[in-house]
C-alpha cells in the first residue's frame, strides 16, 4: 500500500474546509489571555513573507502508526500547515496547535524553516492561573533547531519551569509532534 | 449539519427533474440517439458530483463532531479544528498515606489524608471563579476526625495581558509548597516540615491580591488579606509547638477582621529551570481584642533549579511575633506559651533516575532543621521558657509516576533529637 499523504483537491468543498478551519485556527478568543493572532504569529516568524499559503495534511492509519512508533501521538489525522512564500519562493513553515496546560488549553505557534528545524515557537494564548512563564523567550528558544531526531523532552533537552511543569511537558509534546509530522509531510512531498 | 440536510434533498430534486428531462426528450424523439446520450452522460456527471460534495459535507461533519468533544486528555491536540473549551472545568487531587513508626509500630496509621475536589468555571473571557472543597481524613463527623474545608474560592479577573486581579479566599504565595501542594507536585508521603511547621500550608486568606507577569521573568503577587487571629492561641495544648501559625490561622471562617495584613511575594524565573524567589506576610494579630496589639510576620527565601534530570530545592523560612512578652503573660504555668521566634530551612535534591514512557522513577533525599520556638520573650528569671531545639530530619525515599498524574511514593525518614518520630512512609497520589 501507497504510503503518501493526500492532499484535499481544490474544489469548492476544499474552500469551505478551509474557511472552517482558518476560523478555528484563529485564538480562541473566549476564555482566553490573547498575546497574539495566528497571523500576527506567522508574520513574526516570517516578517519577509509575502504570503501564507495553507495546506490540509492528512494522515493516513499507516502514518499514524508511523507516529506511534516514534512516540508521538498524532492525535489528529488533520493538520494545517502553512508555507510562508515570498513570491514563490517558500520560506517555511507554521503550524497552529493546541495543548491542554493543567486544566485549560494553550494555544501555540511552531514556525519551521524548509529544513523541518524549529525556527521560532510562540504562545498565542494561555489560560491558566499559574504558569504563564512559559511564555518567556528563555524557556520558548529551547526549542530552536530542534527537528525531529531531537528528543524535546523536558528534563533531556528542555529545562523544565518550576510551577508550569505540566505546561511544559504538554507545550514540548506538542512541538515534537508538529516537527515530527512537518518532517513526515516534507518527506512525502506533501509540502512541495 | 444543516448542510447535509439541504443537499439530500436538492440531490434528489436534481435527479427527478433530470429523469424527467430524460424522458421528455425521449419521448419527443426530436434529439438523436447521440444528443441522447450525450445529455446522459452530463447527467451522469452532474450526479457524481453532487455526490462528492455532499460525501465530502458528511465528512466533515463527523470531523467537526469528533474534533468538538471536550479535549479529556492532558496531550489532546487540536491541530485543525479548536475543540470547545468547556467553561467548567472539574478538577481533583488526593493522597492516601501509611505511616509506620519504626519504634512505636502499634501506631502505624493508614489514612486518606486529604481529597480534594475543584470547580473552575469560566465567565467569559476575562472573569473566573476558583474553588476548591477538601475533606481531610475521609470521614466527618462530631466522632470522627476528619474535617471538611474549602480550601479556595476567589475570583479572578484579567485586567490586561499582565496583570490580573484576585478576590475571595485565596493560597498566600509563600515558599515553594504553599500554592503547589499537590501531591504529584513535591517528593516525600508528607509535606516538608519546614512549609508546614512553619510556613503553615495549606494556607489561605481572604482578600485581594493582584499578579503580574513580566517578560523579564519576574511574577510579583501582592495584597490585603485576612491575617492570624491570637486570641484563638491554646497554651494548654502543643498544637502551637507543632505549627505555631497553622494554630492560629482562621481560613475565612468567620474571620476576625479587625486587623489586615499585607503580603507580597517576588520570583524569577528569567533562566529557564531555575526559580528564585522571596516572600512577606505582616499584620495584626490581636484583632482589637487584647489590650496589647501584636504583628505576626513571616517571609522566606527559595530557590529550585532544575537542570536536566535534578531538581534541587532550598528554602529558609522564618516568623516573629511581637510584644509576646504581655501576651504571655496571663499564660504562664502552661505547657505552650507564644513563641518569639520560629524558623526553618531545608535542602533538597532529586534526580530522574529512570524513564519509560510515562513511568518516571525519582529518588530523593532532604535535609530539614526547623524550630518552632527559636525564642521566647524575655519574662523574668524563672518564667521564661527555654526555646525548643532544632529537629533535624533526614528523608530519603522515591516518587514513581505512573503517569503525569499519578505518584507512588516510598520513604524513609529520622528524626535527630526526636528519634520516637522515625518512620517508614508509603503514599500513593492523584491530581489532574
Amino acid at each position: 500500500m501507497r504510503t503518501g499523504l493526500t492532499l484535499a483537491s481544490a474544489g469548492a468543498s476544499e474552500w469551505l474546509f478551509c474557511a472552517t478551519s482558518v476560523c478555528a485556527l484563529a485564538p480562541a478568543s473566549a476564555f482566553a489571555v490573547d498575546y497574539l493572532s495566528a497571523e500576527q504569529a506567522a508574520k513574526l516568524m516570517f516578517p519577509d513573507a509575502e504570503s501564507f499559503d495553507s495546506r490540509q495534511i492528512k494522515l493516513d492509519s499507516s502514518q499514524m502508526q508511523q507516529l506511534d512508533s516514534q512516540g508521538v501521538q498524532a492525535r489528529s489525522a488533520r493538520w494545517v500547515v502553512r508555507t510562508a512564500q515570498r513570491g514563490k519562493t517558500p520560506l517555511g513553515f507554521v503550524v497552529i496547535d493546541e495543548v491542554i496546560g493543567k486544566f485549560e488549553l494553550i494555544t501555540y505557534a511552531v514556525g519551521l524553516g524548509l529544513d523541518g528545524a524549529v525556527k521560532q515557537v510562540e504562545i498565542l494564548s494561555y489560560r491558566e492561573s499559574h504558569g504563564q512563564e512559559i511564555r518567556l523567550p528563555a524557556w520558548r528558544k529551547q526549542f530552536v533547531g530542534k527537528t525531529s531526531a531531537s528528543p524535546i523532552h523536558v528534563g533531556d533537552d528542555i529545562a523544565n519551569i518550576s510551577g508550569a511543569t505540566l505546561s511544559c511537558k504538554h507545550v514540548s509534546d506538542g512541538v515534537k509532534r508538529v516537527v515530527t509530522v512537518v518532517d513526515l509531510a516534507r518527506k512525502n512531498g506533501a509540502l512541495q | 449539519m444543516n448542510q447535509s440536510r439541504l443537499v439530500a434533498p436538492t440531490l434528489k430534486f436534481l435527479v427527478a427533474a433530470n429523469l424527467a428531462l430524460l424522458i421528455s426528450s425521449a419521448g419527443a424523439q426530436t434529439p438523436a440517439g447521440e444528443d441522447l446520450a450525450r445529455k446522459v452522460d452530463q447527467l451522469g456527471d452532474e450526479l457524481t458530483k453532487v455526490k462528492e460534495q455532499l460525501k465530502q459535507m458528511q465528512d466533515e461533519k463527523a470531523a467537526g463532531a469528533a474534533t468538538s468533544a471536550p479535549a479529556s486528555s492532558a496531550t489532546a491536540s487540536a491541530s485543525s479544528v479548536s475543540p470547545n473549551e468547556p467553561a467548567t472545568i472539574l478538577f481533583s487531587y488526593g493522597e492516601i498515606n501509611y505511616n509506620r513508626p519504626t519504634k512505636h509500630t502499634e501506631d502505624t496509621q493508614v489514612d486518606l489524608r486529604r481529597f480534594v475536589l475543584g470547580l473552575q468555571h469560566r465567565f467569559d473571557e476575562k472573569n473566573k471563579l476558583v474553588t476548591e472543597i477538601e475533606v481531610e481524613h475521609a470521614v466527618s463527623s462530631a466522632d470522627d476526625p476528619g474535617e471538611v474545608e474549602i480550601e479556595q474560592a476567589y475570583v479572578e479577573h484579567a485586567l490586561n495581558q499582565t496583570w490580573s486581579a484576585r478576590g475571595g479566599l485565596f493560597l498566600i504565595p509563600a515558599g515553594l509548597l504553599n500554592e503547589r501542594h499537590e501531591p504529584t507536585a513535591y517528593y516525600g508521603v508528607e509535606r516538608n516540615f519546614v512549609e508546614t511547621a512553619i510556613i503553615p500550608t495549606t494556607w489561605r486568606e481572604g482578600g485581594v491580591e493582584i499578579v503580574g507577569n513580566f517578560d523579564n521573568g519576574l511574577t510579583l503577587q501582592t495584597g490585603f488579606a485576612t491575617g492570624f487571629d491570637l486570641n484563638k492561641w491554646d497554651a494548654t495544648s502543643t498544637e502551637g509547638l507543632e505549627s505555631p501559625l497553622g494554630s492560629i490561622h482562621q481560613e475565612l471562617a468567620l474571620a476576625k477582621g479587625h486587623d489586615i495584613s499585607v503580603f507580597g511575594a517576588l520570583n524569577w524565573r528569567g533562566i529557564p529551570g531555575l526559580q528564585l524567589g522571596a516572600s512577606v506576610f505582616t499584620g495584626g494579630a490581636t484583632q482589637g481584642q487584647a489590650t496589647t496589639d501584636s504583628r505576626v510576620t513571616l517571609w522566606d527565601l527559595h530557590a529550585r533549579w532544575t537542570p536536566g534530570r535534578w531538581d534541587l530545592a532550598a528554602l529558609y523560612a522564618r516568623g516573629s511575633i511581637s510584644n509576646t512578652a504581655e501576651l504571655n503573660q496571663p499564660l504562664v504555668g502552661n505547657p505552650t506559651l507564644i513563641p518569639e521566634s520560629f524558623d526553618g530551612w531545608y535542602a533538597q535534591a532529586a534526580y530522574k533516575l529512570w524513564e519509560h514512557q510515562e513511568y518516571a522513577l525519582t529518588p530523593f533525599v532532604r535535609w530539614e532543621q526547623f524550630n518552632t520556638a527559636r525564642s521566647y520573650a524575655d519574662l523574668g528569671t524563672g518564667l521564661t521558657p527555654e526555646a525548643a531545639k532544632t529537629e533535624r530530619v533526614i528523608t530519603v525515599g522515591a516518587n514513581f509516576q505512573v503517569s503525569p498524574g499519578i505518584v507512588l511514593k516510598a520513604d524513609v525518614q529520622r528524626f535527630r533529637e526526636n528519634d520516637d518520630a522515625n518512620r517508614f512512609d508509603l503514599g500513593l497520589g492523584w491530581s489532574f
